[in-house]
């Protein structure tokens, strides 16, 4: 009886990894295993409770209305507070313990370094806080890699799919998978070696080889989100403008 | 030309701009239109052409789905579930990804026998070459499939659990933990790859090695010997049994896999205490092999580079269950170090794990009060919070004044539930420093007048009344009923004021001078909304009940309220003025003694029952009737009902109340959920006539195993104790998939003469996976003595084969008769009583008297104070009172306060002192009386 309470789980398991908006909209994000499934689970009650006095709670609560009204008690601690890339800050929201890297400071200039969107991993309050920061701060890092360092809210939804990409391949059901941002920032990228080297030989055998397009890598330039599996239109657009920029200063010189 | 460019500059970023505005659309893209491109799935053309076309309507069909109000229905998603499985076809890697992904969130929306039809295209990849094919597809088929599938497969599984490519490898082992956790059948067959998980452990990469440590874990969970070897051989620490060369090889590199074994060590030292292979005497560090290993590992583990296993390595030496500071030693250069980190998750950590060691050690933890004190500005609030906190536990009585002063600047700043921790540390901070607590009740009375919430406030006001009720000192008591009362005169919370004139009501009378708190109240009357003006005047009548010599300047005061406005109030004016008027004829009698007054007339016995207390609390009450109401008959019955013919219902245990008290989660809530099921039991009885006839229930002990958890028939049992019966309730349940089970009963044979088999219903059918009941009854002989004794069990039953895929017999078939045996049961003296709550123990224990009292003085076996007195409230089945049930670490005695129901209605209280010596174990001295010398008798033997 007694060590349930000190051990931490002995599965370490994520609640929720949330992607959140400077105004704590949910961008993407997945709830796992029981927590906040059941309308009639304690900690259910306990989010409708104390969230939101005006909806009577009642049987026709939904699963949604319950993560909308635990994401509006996260929000409510979390705003205002920016979380370095490699400290991730704590708070807690119903039991749970919620880590977060990202976010704007109140009052500072959007133009800042970084953007407002925020990383958040909810895990049980048993779990140690170092180590749900350890896993926040991997995945913001990678997510900031795919970002091109801007997490801002469009930038974010510009390129949602990676970002589902992101948590899938971070996370499978609960259980951590990757933990390291290169890794992860480059797996959801496909830039894993072997698979180049798989699929480049898949290419060269198939008939049809020479047609880009059907290849994979090849044929992801037209538009939507990466060119070559490498860079996004934003990064593509940040270099040249970049380039520009230096060329345009050397012009004036 | 520079402007030239910069104007292709602009130009070419406005088209960008505009691209950005079509991808914005995520934020109001609508369910029609994406169902209506999602068609286009099926167009094997128009895949092919433009595969990013149908990643972006996946993406959008996820943002929809968790995003959007309107989520796809059953349909839609079959629909769209069909569709994405026709892109299987396109051989675009990316839209591969976005395939598997969307593949996870649909395949819950839809029938399992539609979802099946990906199976096949899932294991193509799942055996193809390439990685991230294999990885993924395998994650996305152990959701679908069943265990009949995964035998099939589980070659390609084991194949992929030990491949070389850590990405395959790590989905294959996370794989297997979601099957294992999804199905016992599954687990059955996960079980089987323990070979390959070891194999797994020798990877070079540190996340497969973590997810083989889990997914190792997971399957030997129960196994003490198989966890304990795996966390030596991994841990890299000497034993006798171990080569140097095996030590380096086998140690894992993964931090989280590290990790994991800290956990997995730490749990097995805390059994090695529980279960009591543990010399109370004997340090945890080198007690017995597990622990002396266990710790050495915590030391190494200490010195590793990497700050998440350092830190998990010194909570896990701060959690250990002994109370010599030794032990903890090595762990504080850590927690040093971390204390005064940049990253705020460090700091957290560290001091929410100081804030539960100060509870033990608060000396040990001083040393870092410097570190503390600075952390009270942190911009992270709870960390301040929680540094307070520490700070108020290992205090001294002097410094305490000087927190205080710090308090009060930061209680400003802080959020209210931040507020409500401190209020509670500081109520803890009295009751060790008693003579400290008329400051500290001044000090939170200040707080009462400033602004704050309700939630504040209502904390401070509980806090005051737990002190007044925990330190018994008069001067205390009247003090804080001062402050209440001050600030009742302007508080804006109506529920606050309400309960805070019924406690002045409650506790005034008790006060040395009560007359001063009836012009407070009487106040009220004049100057507040109508809630708060009726319930001063009950507490005001109960002033004038309780106090004759007030009572004649009260009566002026009811009277002028006899014009009141508000029906509510005049009525409860009427009531108080005839109740006191009646009464104020005998003004010398004592009116506390409420026995004398049910003696008298009639109206005085009103008055005794408008102030005396319920016998039990609301909570147990309102539970106790809903019981009363599933009694078959018992609606309808003749006799009125009273307290003494109510259903006894077990209170629900004691919240354990932790060291540190923070961060949990509302445990009413909890308890609820609790209470419900707990009524369960004995209405499964009632629903079966031939047993409902036999009366009514006295009590349903919790369920018993007596069978292992993973055998081919699981069975637990219930006891249902009636007054001259037992019932024993078995749930059988079958997990043999080509059996059905029959005429299922359980034979028991007993030489107990107090009880003898009269009766039992068989369980018709159980079918696979079922759980069904059957029941047996005894009968108690009244003329033999009750000594508590065991019965031989066996599961008697018919097998039937069936085949699994339609649970039908298969043609005709002898009958098989079989038998199973079963642990032995065992009916004890605890058994018949009932955990009861009293509300106030002191009370109780003298009114009760000690005409039946027994006295009796133990040496017990056990080793500790924390497992005697464990093993006693499990003896004698009684419920704790007085958060008794709770041991001070550390104490070298402990008094116990134990109440409980025996068989038939009778009151049981006990006294129990344990204390702790070291040669001989700890002694127990118990004093138990009862309203029945022989129940009192009854319950001793019970030790």
């Amino acid at each position: 009886m007694a060590f349930t309470s000190v051990i931490p789980p002995l599965l370490p398991k994520v609640d929720a990894i949330l992607v959140l908006d400077g105004e704590g909209n949910r961008l993407a994000g997945k709830y796992y295993g029981d927590f906040l499934t059941s309308t009639t689970s304690s900690s259910s009650r306990a989010a409708m409770s104390t969230g939101d006095d005006s909806k009577p709670a009642s049987a026709n609560v939904t699963v949604e209305d319950l993560r909308a009204s635990f994401e509006r008690q996260l929000q409510a601690k979390i705003q205002g507070i920016a979380a370095r890339s490699d400290a991730a800050e704590v708070v807690t929201v119903m039991g749970k313990t919620a880590v977060f890297c990202g976010g704007m400071a109140m009052g500072a200039s959007p133009s800042g370094v970084g953007g407002d969107v925020r990383v958040v991993h909810v895990g049980p309050n048993t779990e140690s806080e170092l180590l749900l920061a350890y896993l926040c701060e991997g995945m913001y890092d990678a997510l900031s890699n795919l970002m091109g360092g801007q997490t801002d809210r469009n930038m974010v939804l510009d390129n949602l799919e990676l970002v589902f990409l992101l948590i899938d391949e971070h996370c499978d059901g609960g259980v951590i998978l990757e933990v390291d941002g290169a890794k992860l920032s480059s797996s959801v990228l496909l830039r894993d070696d072997e698979d180049m080297v798989a699929d480049a030989g898949a290419g060269e055998s198939a008939p049809q080889g020479a047609a880009p397009s059907t290849t994979g890598m090849r044929g992801m330039g037209n538009g939507f989100g990466m060119q070559g599996g490498d860079i996004s239109i934003a990064q593509a657009f940040r270099q040249a403008k970049q380039q520009l920029i230096a060329g345009l200063q050397a012009d004036g010189m | 030309m520079a402007d030239d460019l910069l104007k292709e500059v602009t130009d070419f970023f406005k088209d960008g701009e505009k691209d950005k505005k079509i991808e914005k659309s995520f934020a109001n893209v609508n369910k029609a239109s994406t169902l209506i491109a999602a068609r286009d799935f099926h167009d094997s053309i128009k895949v092919k052409e433009d595969p990013s076309n149908c990643r972006r309507t996946l993406t959008q069909l996820l943002h929809l789905q968790q995003n959007a109000v309107e989520k796809l229905n059953h349909i839609e998603a079959t629909e769209v579930f069909f569709g994405v499985t026709k892109l299987f076809f396109c051989k675009d890697s990316s839209l591969r990804r976005m395939v598997y992904v969307a593949l996870k969130e649909l395949y819950k929306l839809c029938d399992p026998s539609d979802v099946i039809i990906v199976t096949s295209c899932l294991t193509k990849d799942m055996t193809c070459n390439i990685d991230i094919y294999r990885a993924n597809a395998l994650r996305v088929l152990v959701r679908i499939i069943d265990s009949s599938m995964l035998s099939a497969l589980e070659r390609y599984v084991k194949q992929a659990i030990m491949h070389k490519s850590p990405l395959v490898a790590s989905s294959a082992l996370v794989s297997s933990l979601q099957l294992y956790q999804k199905s016992t059948e599954n687990a059955s067959i996960v079980k089987r790859w323990i070979g390959e998980v070891n194999e797994a452990m020798k990877s070079n990469d540190a996340m497969v090695q973590f997810h083989a440590t889990e997914l190792f874990y997971q399957i030997k969970e129960n196994d003490r010997l198989a966890i304990s070897k795996f966390v030596q051989k991994h841990s890299g620490v000497i034993t006798n049994g171990s080569s140097s060369a095996s030590r380096i090889k086998d140690r894992v590199r993964s931090p989280l896999a590290i990790i994991c074994l800290i956990r997995y060590t730490s749990k097995l030292m805390h059994e090695e205490v529980m279960e009591g292979r543990v010399a109370s005497d004997a340090s945890i560090m080198n007690a017995t092999e597990i622990c002396a290993v266990g710790y050495r590992y915590f030391e190494s583990c200490l010195r590793h580079e990497v700050d998440i296993v350092a830190f998990e390595a010194a909570k896990a030496i701060c959690t250990l269950p002994t109370t010599s500071p030794e032990v903890v030693l090595p762990a504080l250069s850590v927690l040093q170090l971390s204390l005064s980190s940049t990253k705020p998750a460090s700091r957290l950590a560290t001091v929410k794990l100081l804030c539960g060691l100060a509870s033990l050690h608060p000396r040990l933890v001083s040393r870092f009060n410097e570190g503390l004190e600075a952390l009270i500005g942190d911009p992270n609030r709870l960390i301040g919070t929680l540094s307070m906190m520490t700070l108020l536990k290992t205090g001294t009585e002097n410094s305490l004044d000087r927190l205080l002063k710090s308090i009060s600047n930061f209680l400003y700043q802080i959020a209210e539930e931040y507020k409500v921790m401190v209020v509670h540390s500081l109520e803890r901070v009295c009751l060790t420093y008693p003579t400290k607590s008329r400051i500290v009740i001044g000090f939170l009375s200040k707080f009462l007048r400033d602004e704050g919430g309700f939630l504040f406030k209502k904390t401070i006001v509980k806090s005051i009344v737990s002190l007044i009720q925990k330190i018994p000192e008069d001067d205390v008591r009247d003090i804080a009923l001062l402050y209440l009362c001050e600030f009742i005169e302007d508080c804006e919370f109506v529920n606050l004021s309400t309960e805070i004139i019924h406690l002045i009501g409650q506790y005034g009378p008790q006060a040395s001078s009560p007359a001063r708190y009836v012009r407070f109240v009487y106040n009220r009357c004049i100057l507040e909304k109508s809630v708060i003006r009726a319930s001063a005047i009950s507490a005001l009548t109960t002033f004038a009940i309780e106090c004759p010599d007030l009572r004649h300047s009260i009566l002026p005061l009811l009277k002028s309220c006899l014009t009141d406005e508000d029906d509510e109030t005049r009525d409860r004016v009427v009531l108080a003025l005839n109740l006191i008027g009646e009464d104020s004829t005998e003004t010398n009698t004592d009116e506390k003694d409420y026995d004398a007054h049910d003696k008298q007339s009639e109206e005085t016995s009103i008055v005794h029952v408008l102030t005396s207390k319920l016998p039990m609390s609301f909570d147990n009450l309102a539970l106790s009737l809903k019981a009363y109401q599933k009694i078959p008959g018992a609606m309808e019955a003749i006799e009125p009902l009273s307290f003494d013919n109510l259903p006894i219902v077990e209170g629900p245990d004691e919240i354990e109340s932790k060291g540190s008290g923070i961060l949990e989660e509302s445990p009413s809530n909890l308890l609820e959920d609790d209470n419900i099921k707990k009524l369960d039991p004995a209405a499964a009885v009632y629903a079966i006539p031939e047993l409902a006839s036999f009366g009514r229930v006295f009590k349903s002990c919790n369920p018993i195993p007596v069978t292992e958890a993973e055998s081919e028939y699981v069975v637990t049992y219930i006891k249902h104790i009636l007054d001259n019966f037992i019932i024993l309730q078995f749930m059988v349940q079958n997990t043999i998939e080509d059996q059905r089970l029959e005429n299922v009963s359980v034979a028991l044979q007993t030489d107990s003469a107090a009880y003898e088999v009269v009766g039992e219903i068989e369980a018709k059918t159980i079918s696979y996976g079922h759980s069904e009941n059957c029941y047996t009854v005894l009968e108690r002989n009244l003329q033999e003595p009750f000594e508590p004794f065991a019965l031989a069990a066996e599961l008697k039953f018919t097998v039937i084969q069936v085949d699994p895929e339609t649970g039908e017999g298969e043609g005709d078939q002898d009958l098989l008769e079989e038998e199973y045996p079963l642990e032995d049961l065992e009916i004890f003296n605890s058994d018949f009583v009932a955990k009861t709550t009293v509300v106030d123990f002191r009370k109780a224990w003298e009114s009760i008297g000690n005409t039946n009292e027994i006295l009796q003085k133990f040496g017990l076996g056990d080793k500790t104070i924390q497992s005697a007195t464990i093993a006693v409230v499990d003896c004698l089945g009684m419920q704790t009172c007085d958060g008794t049930g709770q041991i001070k670490p550390g104490s070298k005695q402990h008094m116990l306060h134990l109440s409980g129901t025996y068989l038939g209605g009778v009151k049981v209280l006990a006294r129990c002192q344990i204390a702790g010596s070291k040669d001989v174990g700890t002694i127990l001295k118990i004093a138990i009386r009862s309203e029945s010398k022989e129940v009192s008798k009854q319950i001793l033997e019970s030790l």
